[in-house]
């Protein structure tokens, strides 16, 4: 189908080539061809709103993977609230109702200057715009002893699929009275209050079915997203479970002996029964590949475009970019891929780019009936991506338990809301 | 420069008339209302325990976000978001969600 549409395409192109020189008609973008990589909740949502804005544009989207699993509600596995089936999204509703045509392959490659991405299995792609949402990757080593290897023992399970398995399958098989220690790391990282939401819910697994564990969160820093929150939450549920140790009382985890299932701060060496170590992060790999990071490891972007500002043409998305004062979520992927849609459709029109106006709304579980939330409302100050004064901001402390609850199933309505919007 | 050839082979090809094809990238109320449907579902056809806005007049809606703006209406997290646009804009998302198909 592709070959044939796309030879039929190319003919075109031929027939017309001639008349492009009138010039001045760019009114129409019909058949203008957007590429996006990754199909979590920047790309899928990238792609769906290219159609949606512009029916006529010609989306293909790569994804390494033939299905996605979320982040989002990963941790609800690990408290054994849900299975895995509960946070895997599927590419068949991008295909059949919104017509995206979706390749299982992995991008090696990307040719700024031909406008052409590679993938590993030879094919090529050629792309008037492309979008690069591929989420994050991981700085290997930069816990010394912490490599990819020894993440097949100590999981991170900061990218949610296999890994999320691997620790909860250690979770169910260590004994009752054990350690189980969280590496958590320096900003910036993929899903700010993540660890903390981690920790909670891995506390109710413990105190269900491993009574008397305990959960020291190593830390890299001295505060965290809703932190009084998460505390004063700890507090109820599992004071006698979670310690958070600070940066500053050497939480900082500097060394890991996987094979030894040794995790060393400073001061200290613990031996647990489950380690997960979530190490520092980098934009995803083909985007480092590619020259859209800088020095941060990050994607620099134009923030009413998200359009890079080191490969013209290209725009980055979500965890990879370096947008602001958004935090690294679903929730911002999501709504930034719908600005970038937008502009992008505008772009190719010969068109101005829209108004920027994005959103992120974030839920933790502290127990299945215990919500918290943070908001932003977000638009540009100064030429960057910045909280709107006033608005935004967490959950009130000292809430009662109808309020606690009423967020925790909002935190549900959220997850099933928000992969609807993304991939259905 | 490849989008300038495809662009008008399309046009060409389907014998289409050169004109915007879809006014709503161009709207600006359309990007900042559907910042809402992360939360609230794709045209606020919310799948589960999130408040759906299919069915709901744009009078309706409006009174809703004025309410949580101002505080008048008790919330978890609508008063926070609610408070990042003027009442304009709150109207405006609310007339445009009521005009998307049920």
């Amino acid at each position: 189908m592709f070959n044939i549409s796309r030879r039929t395409f190319n003919g075109l192109m031929g027939a017309a080539g001639a008349l492009t020189m009138a010039g001045g008609l760019s009114a129409c973008s019909g058949g203008a061809k957007v590429v996006v990589i990754g199909g979590g909740f920047g790309g899928a949502t990238a792609a769906k709103y290219l159609k949606r804005y512009d029916p006529s544009l010609d989306v293909t989207l790569i994804d390494a993977d033939k299905t996605h699993f979320t982040c989002p509600f990963s941790n609800t596995i690990l408290g054994g609230m849900n299975d895995m089936a509960y946070i895997e999204r599927k590419f068949d509703v991008l295909v059949n109702k919104h017509g995206v045509k979706v390749y299982t392959d992995l991008v090696v490659a990307i040719d700024g200057a031909a406008k052409v991405v590679k993938t590993k299995s030879g094919q090529t792609f050629a792309y008037d715009r492309l979008i690069v949402s591929p989420g994050i990757d991981f700085k290997w080593n930069a816990i010394p002893g912490y490599d990819e290897a020894a993440s097949h023992i100590m999981p991170h399970a900061w990218k949610a699929g296999p890994q999320t398995v691997l620790l909860k399958k250690q979770l169910e098989a260590m004994p009752a009275g054990g350690l189980v220690v969280i590496s958590a790391p320096g900003n910036p990282f993929r899903c700010p209050p993540g660890p903390y939401e981690r920790a909670s819910l891995i506390a109710a697994y413990l105190k269900k079915h491993k009574p008397k564990s305990k959960l020291l969160i190593l830390d890299s820093k001295d505060a965290f997203a809703k932190d009084k929150l998460f505390k004063e939450g700890w507090e109820k549920l599992y004071d006698d479970i979670i310690e958070w140790v600070p940066a500053a009382k050497n939480g900082k985890v500097t060394k890991v002996d996987a094979k030894a299932g040794v995790v060393e701060t400073d001061f200290e060496k613990f031996k647990p029964a489950v380690a997960n170590i979530i190490p520092p992060q980098t934009a995803g790999k083909i985007a480092i590949d590619a020259g859209l990071a800088d020095k941060s490891g990050f994607c620099p972007v134009n923030p009413l475009t998200f359009e890079s500002t080191l490969v013209k043409d290209v725009h980055v998305i979500g965890d990879s970019s370096i947008a602001g004062e958004m935090p690294k979520s679903g929730y911002s992927a999501s709504s930034q891929a719908k600005i970038t849609a937008a502009a992008v459709v505008a772009l190719l029109k010969g068109e101005k780019p829209g108004e920027f106006s994005a959103i992120n709304t974030c839920y933790s579980l502290l127990a299945a009936d215990y919500g918290i939330s943070v908001a932003g409302v977000f638009s540009i100050q100064d030429g960057k991506i910045a909280n709107i004064k006033g608005a935004g901001g967490v959950s009130p402390m000292g809430a009662n338990y109808q309020f606690r609850k009423k967020e925790a199933d909002f935190a549900v309505g959220w997850y099933q809301s928000v992969c609807q919007d993304s991939w259905a | 420069m490849r989008g300038i050839p495809t662009t008008l082979a399309l046009c060409l090809a389907f014998g289409l008339a050169i004109l915007p094809a879809a006014a709503k990238a161009a709207d600006p109320v359309a990007v900042m209302a559907d910042a809402c449907s992360g939360c609230h579902g794709t045209d606020g056809h919310s799948i589960g325990g999130m408040p759906a806005f299919s069915g709901k007049n744009a009078d309706e809606l409006k009174k809703f976000l004025r309410d949580y703006k101002s505080g008048a209406r008790e919330a978890t997290v609508m008063d926070r978001i609610a408070k990042g646009y003027s009442v304009e804009q709150l109207d405006a998302i609310a007339a445009y969600f009521a005009s998307r198909k049920k």
